[in-house]
C-alpha cells in the first residue's frame, strides 16, 4: 500500500494554509505531501558535520555599512499595504490575553 | 527558607545598542519618536528587500564583548530564528544562535566583601522586534522599535542568591553605560531582563523557569527570592516543577504563570543566506580594544588606592561625568578633588542644573585648586567664595582670589599670637600632645582656624603650631 499522512494531518496543514479542500483533494494531498516529505528526509541522512557551514554560495565575506541614516518611508505608504490601521498604527487582532 | 536546597539564577539580558541606525536596515534608531517614523522598506519586510549590517552596532557589541572578558568569534554568521507573530514582519528574526561574537566571558562581583566571578555563556547581536500595545480586542503596532541593535548577554548559572543577581546586573549597566554601548534605561526597554530560577537539593540542577522582563533591578533579585521560595513549596508539597514561562508582580511580590513551555517549542534556526560570513580581522580587534574606556572595576581600584573611601570611590563611579573628569589628573590629590566634586560643586552642578563639562572648571584649573587647598595657601572657606567664579570665568584661582581680595593671613607675628593664645587656653590638649596623642594636633589646628574665621593659611600655621609645642 502506498504511503500517504492521515487525513486529519492534511486537514490541519490545510487549515494553516487557509485552503479548502475537497475529499478527492484531500486523498490526493495525503499521498502526495508524504512523497514530498519523504523526499526532505533524505537531507538528515547527509553526514556533512565536519565542513564549515554553507551560508551562501557566494565566497565574499559580508562588508559592513556605515551607521548613517539614509533612507525611510512614510507611514502612510504603509498603510496600503497593512489590513488596518489606527491614527499612526498598525492595528491587528489583540496577541496576548491575560 | 529551607536551607536544603540551593538556589540557582541566570540571566539573560537584552540591552538596545546606542547606535544611529538599525541593525539590518539605515533607518533611524531613536527613542521616543513618533509611532511609525523610523520606518524602511527592509523593517516591514517588503519583498525583495535585503538586509545590511551596521558596522558600529558590531563594533558596540564587540566591545561589550570584550569588556567581559569574551573570547571573540573572529569569524560569524546570522542564524534565522523562525517564528510566526504580529511584531514581527519578516516571519523570523535575525540572530546569532550558532557563533555568537563573544562566548565564555565573566564578570566580577563583590556580595559581602567576597568577590566572586559570574560567567557569562555567550554574548549575541540580534535585532529588536515591534512594540504593541494592547487595548480591549486589538493590538496596536509602532515599528520604530523593530530592527533595533540588541545585544542579548546570557550568564552561566552561577547566581546563587537574590544579592548576587544585584550585583550582577548592577555590574553589568554600570560596565555598559561606562562603554557608551547602551542607555540601559529598564523604564524604556533600553535594557530588559529575564530571570531563571531553579531549586535542588542536589548536585544536579533543578528544573529551571524563567521570569520574563522584568520591571528593574531590585525586582530581579525579588525575583530570586520568590521564585525559590514557590518552587521549595512547590518541591515540599510533593509536585514537580514545570519549565514555564512567569512574569512578576510588584503588587503581590510573586510570580506569575503566563504559559507552560510546550515540548518541541522548535524556531526551525537556520543560518541567515542574505548575510554572508561576518569576519573580524585582528587588527579590527585590536583597534576596539584599544579604544575601550577604563571600566569601573579599574577605576575603582585607583580611587580606592589613592585613599578614597569606597562610598565616595562608588559616587564617583555612579557620576561619570565626574569620574571621567578625574581621568588623567590621577597624581592630583584625588581625596581632596573627590571631596570637592562631590561635595560643593555637585551641589553647585544639581542647583544650576548643569552638566559640569558645560561649566568653565577646566581640567588645569581644577589642578590648580586642588593643589593650592592641598598646599594650604587657600582654605576651604576661601575656596567656597570663589566657588561661582571658577564655574562660570575662564580666571585661574589665584586670579580670582586677587582680583577679589582674598588674602589668607600669612602674618607670621599675628598668626604665632594666634597660635600662643589657643594653646593657653587648652592646657590639656597641648599634655595630651606630648603624651603622643596626634589627635590633639588636628584639635589644635582646628581651634586656631576657627579663631581666625578660616582665613589663616593653614600650612603656615601647622608649622607654627609645631614649633611652639616643641618649645613647651
Amino acid at each position: 500500500m502506498e504511503e500517504k499522512l492521515e487525513l486529519y494531518e492534511v486537514e490541519h496543514v490545510a487549515d494553516l494554509a487557509r485552503i479548502e479542500l475537497t475529499e478527492e483533494e484531500k486523498e490526493q494531498y495525503a499521498i502526495n505531501l508524504k512523497k514530498l516529505l519523504n523526499e526532505v528526509e533524505k537531507i538528515s541522512e547527509i553526514k556533512n558535520y565536519d565542513e564549515e557551514l554553507l551560508i551562501t554560495p557566494v565566497e565574499h565575506t559580508v562588508s559592513l555599512r556605515e551607521d548613517k541614516n539614509e533612507s525611510g518611508i512614510s507611514f502612510d505608504k504603509v498603510k496600503k499595504n497593512a489590513p488596518r490601521t489606527s491614527g499612526n498604527f498598525v492595528e491587528v487582532p489583540v496577541m496576548i490575553h491575560e | 527558607m529551607n536551607k536544603e536546597y540551593q538556589v540557582t539564577a541566570g540571566a539573560e539580558v537584552h540591552c538596545e545598542l546606542k547606535s544611529n541606525t538599525k541593525m539590518f536596515s539605515d533607518s533611524n534608531n531613536h527613542y521616543g519618536t513618533f509611532a511609525n517614523t523610523n520606518i524602511n522598506e527592509i523593517d516591514f519586510a517588503y519583498p525583495g528587500v535585503l538586509p545590511t549590517v551596521n558596522s558600529y552596532a558590531v563594533e558596540l557589541a564587540l566591545k561589550a564583548s570584550l569588556a567581559f572578558h569574551c573570547k571573540i568569534n573572529k569569524k560569524m554568521h546570522f542564524d534565522r530564528k523562525n517564528y510566526f507573530y504580529p511584531d514581527l514582519p519578516k516571519g523570523y528574526q535575525i540572530t546569532q544562535a550558532r557563533s555568537p561574537i563573544g562566548v565564555d566571558g565573566y564578570l566580577e562581583i563583590e556580595v559581602d566583601g567576597i568577590t566572586k566571578k559570574i560567567g557569562i555563556h555567550d554574548i549575541h547581536m540580534e535585532e529588536d522586534t515591534c512594540k504593541s500595545t494592547h487595548y480591549k480586542d486589538k493590538s496596536f503596532l509602532d515599528f520604530n522599535r523593530n530592527g533595533v541593535p540588541l545585544i542579548e548577554i546570557v550568564s552561566e548559572p552561577d547566581i546563587k542568591s537574590d544579592k548576587e543577581m544585584i550585583a550582577y546586573l548592577e555590574k553589568l549597566r554600570e560596565t555598559l553605560l561606562y562603554l557608551n554601548v547602551s542607555d540601559c534605561k529598564i523604564e524604556e526597554g533600553s535594557m530588559r531582563c529575564d530571570v531563571n530560577v531553579s531549586v535542588s537539593k542536589t548536585e544536579i540542577l533543578g528544573t529551571r523557569t524563567e521570569t520574563k522582563n522584568v520591571g528593574s533591578i531590585s525586582s530581579a533579585g525579588m525575583v530570586v527570592m520568590v521564585e525559590a521560595k514557590r518552587q521549595i513549596e512547590e518541591l515540599e508539597r510533593g509536585n514537580q516543577i514545570r519549565e514555564e514561562t512567569r512574569r512578576y508582580d510588584e503588587k503581590t511580590n510573586e510570580t506569575v504563570l503566563m504559559r507552560v513551555k510546550e515540548v518541541g517549542n522548535d524556531y526551525r534556526y537556520f543560518p541567515e543566506p542574505d548575510i554572508p560570513f561576518l569576519v573580524l580581522e585582528d587588527d579590527y580587534i585590536e583597534k576596539v580594544k584599544s579604544s575601550l574606556e577604563i571600566l569601573p572595576d579599574e577605576r575603582r581600584k585607583l580611587y580606592l588606592e589613592k585613599g578614597i573611601s569606597l562610598v565616595n570611590a562608588n559616587k564617583l563611579i555612579q557620576n561619570k561625568q565626574l569620574s571621567d573628569f578625574l581621568l588623567g589628573l590621577e597624581d592630583i590629590d584625588l581625596v581632596i578633588a573627590s571631596n570637592l566634586l562631590l561635595g560643593d560643586i555637585s551641589a553647585y552642578l544639581n542647583k544650576t542644573e548643569k552638566g559640569l563639562t558645560s561649566t568653565k572648571l577646566t581640567k588645569d584649573k581644577f589642578k590648580e585648586l586642588v593643589s593650592k587647598l592641598s598646599s594650604g595657601e587657600i582654605t576651604n572657606k576661601v575656596f567656597k567664595e570663589i566657588l561661582n567664579d571658577l564655574m562660570e570665568t575662564d580666571s585661574s584661582t589665584l586670579e580670582i582670589i586677587s582680583s577679589r581680595g582674598i588674602q589668607t593671613i600669612s602674618d607670621t607675628s599675628y598668626l604665632t599670637e594666634l597660635v600662643d593664645k589657643v594653646l593657653k587656653e587648652n592646657e590639656a590638649s597641648v599634655l595630651d600632645y606630648k603624651a603622643g596623642k596626634d589627635r590633639a594636633l588636628k584639635y589644635l589646628m582646628g581651634q586656631i582656624m576657627k579663631e581666625s574665621k578660616g582665613s589663616a593659611n593653614p600650612s603656615l600655621v601647622n608649622q607654627l603650631l609645631v614649633e611652639e609645642l616643641t618649645k613647651r
